[in-house]
This record gives C-alpha cells, sequence and structure tokens, in this order.
C-alpha cells in the first residue's frame, strides 16, 4: 500500500500518501480515515512524497470532508511539491483545507 | 651489543686495552694498527665509540678524527683520544678535531671505564634519538600523505557544481586547510535547484571526512527530486552513524522552485535565513527550528519544514556562523542583526561584498571560523535553463497509439507516456503537469467516453464510492472500444501537443459551478490552467491541449 497513517502529537491524524496520489488509490485513501481513534481533532494529508495528482485526487479529499462532516476536524495538506500546490490553488482548495 | 674500536700503532696498547674493556663487560672490541685502516674498519662495522691514538705513522689521530665523525652525521659517535700529552695547546687541537674526550697514557682502568660508561650513556641516547626522529620523519610522510589522499577524494565529492557557479554568488573561506563548512548545490528534476550549506563541528581533516558522506547522498537525493524533509531525515541518520557522538553538522537544506521565488527550508542551526525584496526591506526571516544532523535518532527526528514566498528579484541570503561571529574591536560581535542590517541598508550583490565588510569591521584581525555565504536572486530558473540551441539536438517527436480495452484496464498508462516523454529534451521539468492533464484526458475518455459513468454521481459521498466501484466493474465488462492518443513534441517552439480521441458517443463536459464544493468537474479546469490551448473536438469524443514548457 503506498498510503501510510499515523497518529502525531495525540490529536492528529496524519495521512501519508505516495508518489502518485490518483484514482488508483481511491479505496486506499478511503480506508486510511476510515478507522481513526476518538480522540482525533485534526487530519493532515502529508504529500511530501506525491509528485503525480489529478482531479479524481481532489474529489477523493473533499469526499472524505462529506464523509467525516459529522465531526469537529481541522483540515491540512502539508508538503505539497510546487506542481501539486497549483493544482490546489487552481482549485482553491484554501478555502476548504489549511495548506502548510 | 656496544662496540669499541681501538685505534693505536703500538700492539701493546691495544692489548692494555682491550683487557681493561673485556674486564668491564665491553667484550666487542675491534683493533686497527693504523689510520687508514681505522678508517676501513669504521665504515665496515660503524662501531659505537671509538679510542683513538693521537700519534700514529701515516694518517695521524688529528687527521682521521673528522673522518670518523663523517661516518656517523645524524648521531653521536665519540671519540676518545689517547694521549700521552698534556700540554694545553695539544689537548685543545684533539678537541678542534673532533675529539670528545682524553684517554691519558699510562692508562688507569677506573677512569677509562668510568669514561666510556659515561660516553656510552650519551651515544645510546643520540641513537635513541635517532630512530625517533626517523620514526618521527615517517609518520609526518605517512600523515602529509593522508591528508593528500583525502584531500583529493574531498575534492572529488565537492566536485564544482555548475548550477551553483551559474545561479549563486557563493563565497567560501577555511580557516584551515579543510573546510568544516560544505556548500552543495544541485539542479532538482523538476526545474528549480536544492542548496545545502553546512558547517561541522571543528574544522580541518576530521570534519572534512564527515563532508564526503553528505555531499554523495545529498547529490543523490536531489538528482532524485526528493522532499527537504526526506533528504534532511536521510542525511540526519547518515550522520549518526558515521560521526562520533561529539561530532555533529548545523545544516541548512534549501528548494527553490523552479519559479525561483518559492522556498522549502529545513534549517538546524544556522543563522537565519532572509530573503530581502528590491527595495531593501526583509521580507522573511527563516529561523532554525531544529537540532543540527547527526544529533536525533531517527525517530525523535524533526522533519517539519517551512515555506516561504518571495518576488522575483529578492535576494535570498544563507551562511554559516563565522560571518556573524565577525568581531569588531569596540563595537564586538555584528551577530545576526549586524549582518541583516548590512544586507537591508546596502546593495550587496556579491557573496564576496560581505566578506570584504566583514574584514573592514574586524580592522585587519583575522577571522575564527570558516565562513560560507551564498546569495541567491530569485528569477525562474527556466528562463536561464533554456537549452543552447547549438549545444542540444533539437528534433521534433511525434508518436501515436491506440489503447484497445485490454491496455485500458492497466491503470499505469499515464505512468507509461510520462515517463516516455521525459526522456525528450526539456519535458523532465514539468513531468509532474504532464501526468496530470494526461490523467485528466485519459480518464474523460475511459469514464465519460467508453463507460458511460455520470458525474453527478460523485455529488454525495456514497455515489462518490459508487462511482469509483461502478468505473472498476464497466472496465472490466468493457469489451469493446479504444482510445487514441497522439503526442506531438516540438522542442524549438517549446510545445507539446496531447490528442486524446475515444470510440465513444460524445461527452460534454458541464463547467464546475462552485469550485469549492462540488466533488467533480476540477478535470477540465486543470487542463485549461495547465495548458495553452483546450481544444474539445468531434462532439465531445476528441480533446486537444497544447502544453508549453
Amino acid at each position: 500500500m503506498t498510503i501510510n497513517t499515523a497518529v502525531k502529537n495525540g490529536e492528529c491524524w496524519e495521512i501519508q500518501l505516495g508518489e502518485k496520489f490518483d484514482f488508483s488509490v481511491v479505496t486506499d485513501f478511503r480506508e486510511a480515515y476510515s478507522d481513526m481513534p476518538a480522540s482525533i481533532k485534526e487530519i493532515e494529508v502529508n504529500l511530501t512524497d506525491t509528485l503525480y495528482m489529478d482531479s479524481s485526487a481532489l474529489g477523493m479529499l473533499l469526499n472524505m470532508q462529506k464523509v467525516l462532516a459529522g465531526k469537529q476536524l481541522r483540515y491540512v495538506i502539508s508538503n505539497c511539491r510546487p506542481a501539486v500546490a497549483r493544482i490546489l490553488e487552481i482549485s482553491r482548495f484554501n478555502k476548504k483545507f489549511d495548506i502548510v | 651489543m656496544f662496540q669499541i674500536l681501538i685505534v693505536d700503532d703500538e700492539y701493546i696498547n691495544r692489548c692494555m686495552l682491550r683487557e681493561m674493556l673485556v674486564a668491564a663487560g665491553y667484550e666487542d672490541v675491534i683493533e686497527a694498527g693504523d689510520g687508514q685502516s681505522a678508517l676501513e674498519m669504521a665504515q665496515e662495522h660503524t662501531p659505537d665509540m671509538v679510542l683513538l691514538d693521537v700519534m700514529m705513522p701515516g694518517l695521524s689521530g688529528l687527521e682521521v678524527a673528522p673522518e670518523l665523525k663523517k661516518f656517523s652525521p645524524d648521531c653521536y659517535l665519540p671519540i676518545l683520544f689517547i694521549t700521552a700529552l698534556d700540554d694545553q695547546a695539544s689537548l685543545v687541537k684533539c678537541l678542534d678535531a673532533g675529539g670528545d674526550d682524553f684517554i691519558s697514557k699510562p692508562f688507569d682502568s677506573v677512569v677509562l671505564i668510568a669514561k666510556i660508561k659515561a660516553h656510552e650513556r650519551s651515544r645510546t641516547m643520540s641513537l635513541e634519538l635517532a630512530e625517533k626522529n626517523e620514526s618521527l620523519f615517517w609518520y609526518r610522510q605517512d600523515v602529509e600523505r593522508n591528508h593528500r589522499i583525502v584531500e583529493h577524494i574531498f575534492a572529488n565529492a565537492m566536485a564544482e557544481s555548475e548550477t551553483l557557479d551559474k545561479h549563486f554568488s557563493y563565497y567560501i573561506q577555511p580557516e584551515t586547510r579543510f573546510n568544516g563548512d560544505v556548500l552543495l548545490c544541485e539542479k532538482s528534476p523538476v526545474g528549480g535547484a536544492y542548496l545545502f550549506v553546512g558547517d561541522f563541528t571543528g574544522h580541518g581533516l576530521a570534519s572534512a571526512i564527515g563532508a564526503i558522506p553528505v555531499a554523495k547522498a545529498f547529490t543523490a537525493m536531489a538528482k532524485k527530486g526528493l522532499a527537504v524533509e526526506e533528504i534532511a531525515a536521510e542525511l540526519n541518520k547518515i550522520l549518526l552513524e558515521f560521526l562520533p557522538a561529539d561530532m555533529f553538522c548545523v545544516a541548512c537544506i534549501v528548494e527553490i522552485a523552479p519559479s525561483g521565488t518559492r522556498f522549502t527550508v529545513w534549517n538546524g542551526g544556522l543563522p537565519r535565513l532572509v530573503v530581502r525584496d528590491t527595495l531593501g526591506n526583509i521580507r522573511h526571516k527563516i529561523e532554525s527550528r531544529h537540532m543540527p544532523l547527526g544529533i536525533l535518532g531517527t525517530h525523535e527526528f524533526e522533519r517539519n519544514v517551512e515555506h516561504v514566498d518571495a518576488q522575483e528579484g529578492d535576494r535570498l541570503l544563507v551562511y554559516t556562523d563565522g560571518l556573524m561571529e565577525s568581531t569588531h574591536p569596540e563595537l564586538g560581535g555584528l551577530g545576526e542583526e549586524g549582518v541583516e542590517k548590512w544586507f537591508s541598508e546596502h546593495c550587496l550583490t556579491s557573496a564576496r561584498a560581505f566578506v570584504d565588510l566583514a574584514s573592514e569591521y574586524r580592522q585587519g584581525q583575522p577571522a575564527t571560523d570558516d565562513i560560507t555565504i551564498v546569495l541567491y536572486r530569485c528569477e525562474p530558473f527556466r528562463v536561464i535553463n533554456e537549452p543552447d540551441i547549438n549545444s542540444v539536438l533539437l528534433v521534433p517527436f511525434k508518436t501515436e497509439m491506440v489503447l484497445t480495452n485490454q491496455h485500458l484496464k492497466h491503470t499505469n498508462v499515464a505512468d507509461f507516456i510520462v515517463q516516455k516523454l521525459s526522456n525528450l529534451e526539456g519535458l523532465e521539468a514539468i513531468r509532474s503537469e504532464v501526468f496530470t492533464v494526461i490523467t485528466e484526458l485519459l480518464n474523460n475518455a475511459i469514464e465519460h467516453g467508453l463507460l458511460k459513468l455520470d458525474s453527478r454521481l460523485k455529488d454525495s459521498s456514497e455515489g462518490f464510492e459508487e462511482y469509483y466501484r461502478l468505473r472498476a466493474e464497466r472496465l472490466e465488462q468493457l469489451t469493446m472500444g479504444h482510445v487514441k492518443i497522439s503526442l506531438n513534441c516540438e522542442p524549438i517552439q517549446r510545445l507539446l501537443t496531447i490528442s486524446v480521441f475515444d470510440s465513444g458517443e460524445g461527452y460534454i463536459a458541464e463547467p464546475v459551478v462552485d469550485l469549492s464544493d462540488d466533488t467533480h468537474g476540477r478535470g477540465l479546469l486543470l487542463l485549461e490552467e495547465f495548458c495553452e490551448s483546450v481544444a474539445i473536438e468531434e462532439g465531445g469524443r476528441k480533446t486537444v491541449v497544447t502544453l508549453s514548457f
């Protein structure tokens, strides 16, 4: 699996993607946030390794927010490489995610 | 064994001396009856001491003594003159000739042996000293040779970087022959650059050795385009393994985006990085937020980086503490504030200018630490990376492929195309964009053209999953249809045209209405932003886009 998850600082659920974030990881990404500890207050999607991304990844990110809509969570996307940052910027993702 | 040469023309004298010596335990005694044979024997046997008669037929003792001394230039060879003379002038002559002491005739055994013992001690000490000198000489030769080897390896590891020379103004001033400071630069595969500025604890050979694995690993990782935090974590791991516990490396790793205006920084202990705008205002200060490399274990290592945006024409300054430690006899240390004041107030366009100011500030005192300064003027790398038309063969490239339902069942068709295109001059730099564009085009053709999926399904979260479940199911069942991809690369105009045609019924995507909410419709928007032109033809069955690079 190209997606890793970990609890950071007790409250942050970190989802780290691999080199490619496209529809081939739809199921893996859905599973990455399906079983989080209750203490989680923040989800950080770490794109440090991600070189390739397409619009289905954007769909997956928004869908995650819809699925988890009942919880009060902060959503963060971190460590974007320039090409990925541009995709998020074009799609105005800064309105729904804290991009750091 | 301590060997004594007796030189006397009178047999009886030689016999008496030999007996006294043997009685005192000096058993290794050799004899010569005249000056000439004394010299021959001395050359052959290298005795430890010579008892030399002054008056002999042929060569006299006074003539033989200086010659004997010549056989032992580095080491004390005691010569004791055997003499019946006791006038001052004769004794002085003996000493002038190289004699070290006298044995008066008639011989007194007690005095003779006492004198021999005294000179034996000097001879032994002198021999030991000569031996130590010799081993010291070899040791120094060895150190010198090792230095030369390390210097050679170091020079190769720190091979000059073309990127560094072309885009950066830099200065490295070693405080000793080997530098504890390390400056590395490497082009990134996406068209920007990576910079490593490090300062190992200490100076000299030991710190230079630590730099070698760092340089190799950094270059390899930069060429692969790894993220800054990955590079930092890996270098930390390497140094942790390589360096002794009391040695570490203060360092900063910067990735500069192809635009030249976005920096990703991991700073572990270096003075804060500064970005200055064209008017002299300090736009950013990027403080050190981490422990130096080579201290923390892999599990406790902090990877987080900072992203900083600048504007074209801004300047980024990175330096090691040698600069801020410059001390004025009255004003004291320069400090980070002092460096930033210079940076802000003076229009310093070269690293050398900082060094000159620092040396003026020190008022003639030498620098106490290595100084490294790097100055970067923000400008797009792409412009500078323009290939030299004369040196690169710019051949147009055109290809076409028809993908049947069998091919389309593989998810990595886009990978295949991107990999092939990346080999073309100039396209490596935009491989991420090419991937996004090709994936969008391909997914549109497959999902809407061939599989007739409706994007609106994706609007609810249940539908989103259903959409991708249906996609997999229908693709599996697909028995007909194909997708035709044409690629046309014009390296001189720097244009890449991609056309994707599907054998479906035609489909026109709805424009996205609300960017922040709809889970679909962003694909077309990305295409429009990434491409110079997007044309939908043949009733939505064919999309032609052009990318510039």
